[in-house]
């Protein structure tokens, strides 16, 4: 705290690590491919191991050169970072602008003792937190790793006055919320994300082989599949494989996942090759959603996503359960936010209209496969429109069972979704705004979509299709008392009453000279109604 | 416009009429570019291509004709109905759309930042937007083509007031 503290390095180490992982030498590619097609691979092994040797040492030199020129101190009230190999830049994170750090340990790292912090800076303005909000320090040993992350986020803005004795004790006492049990591995092949893995691994294994030149590959004939049985066997083969990469996937990102309190935090840790572990201020979480696809609902299976204000990188950071029993869901989302009850149903309207929308596809494939079976007597396609017309019925169904929505003293919750069903349970205060949305149909139907804006998650919630004449209740129910606006003005009684013309605009803003907030009699109801309600708040300004 | 009550209630205010003109322009522009793209269609794509090509050689044009007819005469004026916004002490509120509506509200002590943009047509019809940002990324509303004097008047005003009644719990 005293005098200038020295700016600190990273472990010399980290160099080896960026070598052979090519780190910096990596951003060179895009000029060695057109370098190299000019050169040729045509001098045959030697070349090769010369290419080989060289590329190391690119990597070597360009990875040492960004150690040397990397340094940080965690100052009293900011991070600073300092890098670049030619132009060089400083970049100072205030404290109280730090939301998050998150210690990673990669394979090569956990070899060499080292760990990766990535701290997440508030990204100013309109919540649209790009990756560039963060800071990477790569490289330091462990211990400095975790002295590094309890300093940052110990002396961030907020201090945490009342609990100040504890507080300094450095290992609190830890309260564990959900711990992952192998068991739940299972659950992965049904998760679209975790199916998703494999198949980007032989994706990306198919552009691979497709990048190396013809000369180099043998030349295997494929296997030739005559019998439908052969065929069934492999697809019921790749079927398995699919499934077993998934498993295998999901061990690797969640192995031995534990998410526990400590003190105002709470903390995931993860990984089988990559241990990572993600702090999460509890402050700052303002919901929870429960997401449940629709292969996971039939073996009761769920995931829990933290709703927490200004995070970078929600999906995976926020994760509070990545894969796991539908109870233990419900649990844990119970434990961060107040359960608003059961859900409310959406009215008939919405079944209708649900079904509507899922029909609607079907019947224009209908239509166009009608057309070319009168003209050109090509029937397929009327087929094709028929089943997914009847096939929209279901799903429609099952999209509106999925609605709902239930608002308690403390949180409020929708759902939505059928083939990812997720379910947003949101604290009262976390709401910033409402949007409300009707579409013509919905008018006609006497229904209208609510989005309760909140700056955190996907930035906005919706409850599909709710009754018209819910729609104020409900925001007024899972907002703050400025939702009463929404309110309509009861009819005919007061509208007879205000039959007045509303004040213009012009009369009501400040202006000129007279500054600050003026609300003449002339105020509609509303109006008067929110001004006695934001009574409490401070007074409007005064120009000088 | 129909029978059926609003969900919430219709914001106070009325844009100014010049906005009338704008969206007018705004149709305009657009129906010509459309109408030039739709005789570039005819003049230089054969009509003995086949297919669907007869039936589109008469169905584009008559949708594109249909469009900028309601584009221009009935759009404008019906979009000056619908488009509304109030502020409130507590709160900006906002219609917009014309067919599908959109009611936006938020309070005044969530505003982040509030800007005020002013578009090539719009500074021609000495319109501008007012923006006013908040945490999330869905919460930003829009108060489209008020008078200049007027956005500039409301923008500080909301500035001025979030500064004072701003609270953490974004």
């Amino acid at each position: 705290m005293t005098g200038p503290v020295p700016a600190r390095r990273t472990s010399p180490r980290v160099v080896l690590v960026h070598t052979a992982t090519f780190r910096q030498a990596r951003q060179f590619i895009p000029y060695a491919i057109p370098a190299l097609a000019a050169i040729g691979l045509g001098g045959g092994r030697w070349t090769v191991v010369g290419l080989v040797v060289a590329i190391t040492l690119i990597s070597l030199a360009t990875a040492a050169l960004s150690w040397w020129r990397f340094s940080y101190l965690d100052g009293p009230g900011a991070v600073v970072v300092t890098r670049g190999l030619v132009s060089r830049s400083v970049r100072t994170v205030p404290n109280d602008r730090i939301r998050g750090v998150e210690v990673e340990a990669p394979p090569l790292h956990r070899l060499l003792g080292l760990v990766r912090l990535r701290i997440d800076a508030a990204a100013g303005g309109s919540g649209g937190a790009g990756k560039d909000e963060e800071v990477l320090i790569d490289g330091v040993p462990r211990a400095e790793g975790d002295r590094l992350r309890t300093a940052v986020l110990s002396s961030r803005g907020r201090v945490p006055a009342p609990e100040d004795p504890e507080a300094p004790a450095p290992e609190e006492a830890e309260e564990e919320f959900a711990r992952f049990d192998n068991r739940w591995l299972l659950y992965a092949p049904l998760v679209g994300g975790y199916v998703a893995v494999p198949l980007a691994a032989v994706g990306a294994l198919s552009r691979v082989v497709d990048e190396v030149p013809d000369g180099v590959l043998p030349d295997v004939d494929g296997p030739t599949i005559d019998s439908p049985a052969g065929a069934l066997a492999v697809v019921g083969v790749a079927l398995v494989l699919l499934a077993l990469g998934a498993v295998i996937g999901a061990a690797i990102v969640n192995w031995r996942f534990r998410l526990v309190r400590r003190g105002g935090s709470l903390v995931a840790v993860r990984g089988l090759l990559t241990r990572r572990h993600t702090e999460l201020e509890i402050d700052r979480i303002r919901g929870v959603a429960v997401a449940d696809g629709a292969g996971m609902r039939l073996v009761g299976a769920a995931r829990v996503n933290g709703l927490v204000t200004g995070l970078g990188d929600a999906q995976r950071r926020g994760q509070l359960l990545p894969l796991g029993p539908r109870a233990e869901a419900e649990r844990l989302s119970r434990r961060l936010v107040d359960d608003p009850g059961p859900l409310v149903r959406h009215p008939a309207a919405a079944r209708r209209r649900r079904i509507a929308r899922a029909v609607t596809g079907g019947l224009l494939v209908t239509a166009a496969g009608a057309v070319l079976t009168a003209t050109a007597g090509w029937w397929p396609l009327l087929v094709a429109g028929v089943v997914l017309t009847v096939l929209g019925v279901p799903l429609g169904l099952g999209r509106y069972a999925s609605l709902g929505h239930a608002t308690g003293p403390r949180s409020f919750a929708v759902r939505v979704g059928w083939l990812v069903r997720e379910q947003a349970v949101l604290e009262r205060r976390a709401v910033v705004g409402w949007q409300v949305k009707q579409s013509w149909f919905q008018r006609r139907g006497g229904l209208a979509s609510v989005v309760a804006c909140v700056g955190a998650g996907r930035g906005g919630y919706i409850a599909l299709d709710m009754a018209a004449d819910e729609v104020a209740r409900f925001a007024v129910a899972a907002s703050e008392p400025w939702a009463e606006q929404l309110v309509p003005l009861t009819p005919p009684a007061v509208q007879r009453d205000d039959r007045r013309r509303p004040p213009s605009p012009w009369s009501v803003l400040p202006h000129g000279g007279r500054c600050g907030w003026t609300l003449d009699d002339q105020g509609t109801r509303a109006q008067r109604r929110t001004a006695e309600l934001s009574a409490g708040r401070p007074s409007p300004p005064r120009c000088r | 416009m129909t029978t059926a009550p609003s969900p919430v209630r219709e914001p106070a205010w009325s844009l100014p009429r010049s906005a009338i003109g704008l969206w007018l322009t705004e149709s305009l522009i657009s129906a010509a570019i459309t109408a030039a793209v739709v005789i570039a269609l005819l003049i230089w794509v054969p009509s003995d291509l086949g297919g669907p090509m007869a039936f589109l050689r008469w169905a584009v044009p008559f949708v594109a004709a249909l469009e900028a007819l309601v584009s221009i005469f009935v759009r404008p004026w019906f979009k000056h109905r619908v488009y509304r916004w109030e502020i409130t002490a507590a709160a900006i509120y906002t219609r917009t759309g014309w067919l599908s509506q959109t009611w936006t509200l938020v309070p005044v002590s969530r505003i982040q930042t509030v800007d005020v943009t002013r578009g090539l047509l719009q500074q021609v019809f000495g319109l501008a937007t007012v923006a006013v940002f908040t945490a999330s990324s869905q919460g930003t509303v829009r108060i489209w083509h008020l008078e200049h004097g007027m956005a500039q008047r409301v923008a500080d005003d909301l500035a001025a007031r979030a500064e004072q009644t701003r609270d953490q719990a974004t």
